[in-house]
């Protein structure tokens, strides 16, 4: 099987000011992965970890150091102006932050239907208005929204207006970043349901990066480990969850706190035993 | 102990009598688009060294309840008793209030980046505690990089004199909870302490608050979104929603036999780490309806599975079902105790 998206020994570093004696840290240290059509391949790490870096290198939206980034078999570095701008309409990405992710002077409408008259510029009003509508509905906002600003939304709801404007202009790939990360906990079922409907109705391919390993699990059927920049293990859900390979993996795993208190009372004295173990 | 806590105090302790004790508490705000209940008859108590939490979604009026206890609310009309220590926080003056504030209450802010000055040093917020108390620069100094430390600021000798914006989100919102913790006080209330945190991270912050209750019999109201957090700190939980207090009970009750459809829907809506994948969540539909406009009757029952014609019209109270043994305001828990009892 082709894959949709390629990335091969990838590399990001910051230059920066000051001591070189060690080196450049790298955001991202050589990482290679694919992911296929049709799939929503994980990407979890801690904060910090080079996830969004990632996500903007894949996109263009970061000059890489090094390494190869190919969409459909087409690398994404060496394309035209015109190849870019069809790249920039099939990969969309949802962003981390729902406050600063949206332009705060237009409304609503504008900004999801931004995309969809930027690739049609012929549209007619009432259609592209019809369109955008579709998508609000989509995913759960209502009509009546249409005029208002960004900043009379909640967060949850600012994160809906990402997904659609990612979506209106049907995508082949959506790259999320910590798409849920801020919202509450029945809106991010919500998000992830819809996700989930996205994926399995429109086909789309997902890339999902989040730090949470419990929502990486219900979405994703592949996933991808990452710690300092590397990726430590990649592989299928039952593999990650249940044999994972990795010591990072297991200890990320082993530390996702779940509603359960009798459970987590017991690792919070684990952890006081292990700290006690630990001093002298 | 740093300084001299009795000081701070406005009354000492009657004996026997809850640290804290919140009687109908109502907060509201008037705004141009009518009047906004923000909260709505809150009722509870805390004991030295209790764990509680609050939990609730965005809006549910979570920070607006503990803003109210620490006395830095503005124009906001707020009835009800806030009893700590016997004295009733809304009669006092602002200049005793401020001589509780961060030294026998105190709160750690959900926004550090709001609640952190940019052009301060971190050393200098977090000390600033003390040196209003009087105690020596030196010792300030120290205390300081000890509760750094502790609070996981590594190296916090260097980090000192950095300014916020040299801090991760999550260093700046551990610096927020040092600011809290350097007082020593017998109270504090934690507004989402860890929702920027990584789980690493998350657990530590867990950790201390619970180390400085069983060791230094602290009080901490704990509030956040997050079910999972919660489940192995808090004692008792509040379950809020538009306002009100919808379900409370003992920790376990909540998790294990829940009586009230909207803690449920929370449960069910929680990504697994273990068991089955689900093929979808059980998200609850809709959302928190906005502060001025709050559906009659139950304010939950448009979003809920259980509603019925009654759940339109009449609010129900919070009380205890007949087969029950916690508090839920619904008019469907006498059947969920019944159905959640057998289990
Ligand atoms: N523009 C930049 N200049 C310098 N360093 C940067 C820049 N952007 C990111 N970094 C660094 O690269 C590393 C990876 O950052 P990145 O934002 O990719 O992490 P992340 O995994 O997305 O973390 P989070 O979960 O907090 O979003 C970090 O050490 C960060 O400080
Ligand atoms: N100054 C104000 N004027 C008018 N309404 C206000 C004011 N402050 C808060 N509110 C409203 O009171 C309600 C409760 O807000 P609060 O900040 O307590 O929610 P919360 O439970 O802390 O939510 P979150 O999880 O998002 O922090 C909200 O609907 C909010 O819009
Ligand atoms: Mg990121
Ligand atoms: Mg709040």
């Amino acid at each position: 099987m082709q894959p949709i998206l390629d990335v091969e020994n990838l590399v990001k570093e910051f230059p920066f000011k000051g001591d070189k004696k060690n080196g450049v840290p790298r955001a991202i240290d050589d990482i290679s992965f694919q992911v296929f059509e049709g799939e929503a391949l994980g990407l979890v790490g801690e904060s910090g970890s080079g996830k969004s870096t990632t996500a903007r290198c894949i996109l263009h939206l970061l000059k890489p150091t090094s390494g190869k980034v190919s969409f459909q078999g087409s690398n994404v570095l060496e394309m035209n102006k015109n190849e870019l701008k069809s790249f920039r309409k099939d990969a969309q990405i949802v962003f981390q932050d729902p406050y600063s992710s949206l332009d705060p002077r237009m409304k609503v409408g504008d900004i999801i239907g931004e995309g969809i008259e930027i690739h049609n510029p012929k549209i007619s009003k009432q259609e592209l208005r019809n369109e955008v509508i579709e998508m609000m509905e989509l995913v759960g906002l209502r009509p009546d929204h249409f005029n208002r600003y960004p900043r009379a939304f909640s967060g949850g709801e600012r994160q809906r207006i990402g997904i659609a404007r990612a979506l209106a202009v049907k995508p082949k790939l959506l790259i999320c970043d910590e798409p849920v990360a801020s919202l509450d906990v029945s809106i991010q079922a919500q998000i992830l349901n819809l996700l989930q409907k996205m994926k399995e109705e429109l086909g789309l391919t997902i890339l999902f990066i989040a730090h949470d390993l419990a929502t990486v699990r219900h979405l994703c059927t592949r996933i991808a480990v990452m710690e300092s920049g590397k990726i430590r293990e990649i592989g299928d859900r039952s593999q990650i969850y249940e044999n994972p390979q990795h010591p990072y993996t297991q200890s990320l795993i082993a530390i996702v706190p779940e509603p359960d208190p009798i459970s987590e009372r017991a690792r919070l004295v684990e952890r006081k035993l292990s700290k006690l173990k630990e001093q002298p | 102990m740093i300084g001299n806590k009795i000081e701070s105090k406005v009354a000492p302790t009657h004996a026997g009598g809850p640290l804290l004790e919140v009687k109908n508490l109502k907060v509201s705000f008037e705004t141009v688009n009518g009047r906004v209940l923000a909260v709505n008859d809150l009722n509870f108590s805390v004991q030295t060294g209790q764990r509680i939490g609050i939990v609730g979604e965005s809006g549910s009026g979570k920070s607006v309840a503990a803003q109210a206890l620490m006395g830095i609310l503005r124009g906001a009309d707020i009835s009800g008793e806030i009893i700590f220590r016997g004295t009733n926080l809304l009669e006092l003056e602002e200049d005793h209030y401020r001589k509780l504030r961060g030294w026998d209450i105190s709160y750690v802010f959900q926004d550090p980046l709001s609640a952190l000055d940019p052009i301060r040093t971190i050393g200098d917020q977090v000390s600033q505690v003390l040196r209003l108390r009087n105690v020596k620069a030196a010792e300030a100094k120290n205390k300081t990089l000890e509760i750094l430390d502790r609070v996981g600021i590594k190296d916090p000798q260097r980090r000192y004199n950095d300014y916020p914006h040299q801090f991760s989100g999550g260093m700046r919102q551990r610096a927020m909870i040092a600011m809290a913790l350097i007082g020593e006080p017998s109270l504090v209330i934690a507004d989402e302490p860890t929702t920027s945190l990584d789980v690493r991270v998350q657990a530590q912050v867990i950790d201390l608050f619970n180390k400085l209750t069983e060791e230094q019999g602290t009080a901490v109201i704990f509030i956040t979104h997050d079910l999972s957090i919660m489940a192995g700190f808090a004692e008792d939980v509040y379950v809020m929603y538009a306002g009100n207090i919808v379900e409370s009970a003992k920790t376990d009750e909540i998790y294990y036999r829940s009586i009230h459809p909207y803690t449920l829907g929370l449960l069910g809506s929680i990504p697994r780490i273990r068991g089955p994948v689900l093929k979808s969540l059980t998200a609850i539909k809709g959302k928190p309806p906005a502060p001025t406009d709050i559906p009659p009757g139950c304010p939950f029952h448009p979003r809920c599975t259980y509603a019925s014609s009654e759940c339109a019209e009449l609010k129900p109270t919070l009380q205890i079902p007949k087969s029950g043994n916690h508090l839920s305001a619904c008019h469907h828990s006498e059947l969920l105790s019944q159905k959640n009892g057998s289990r």
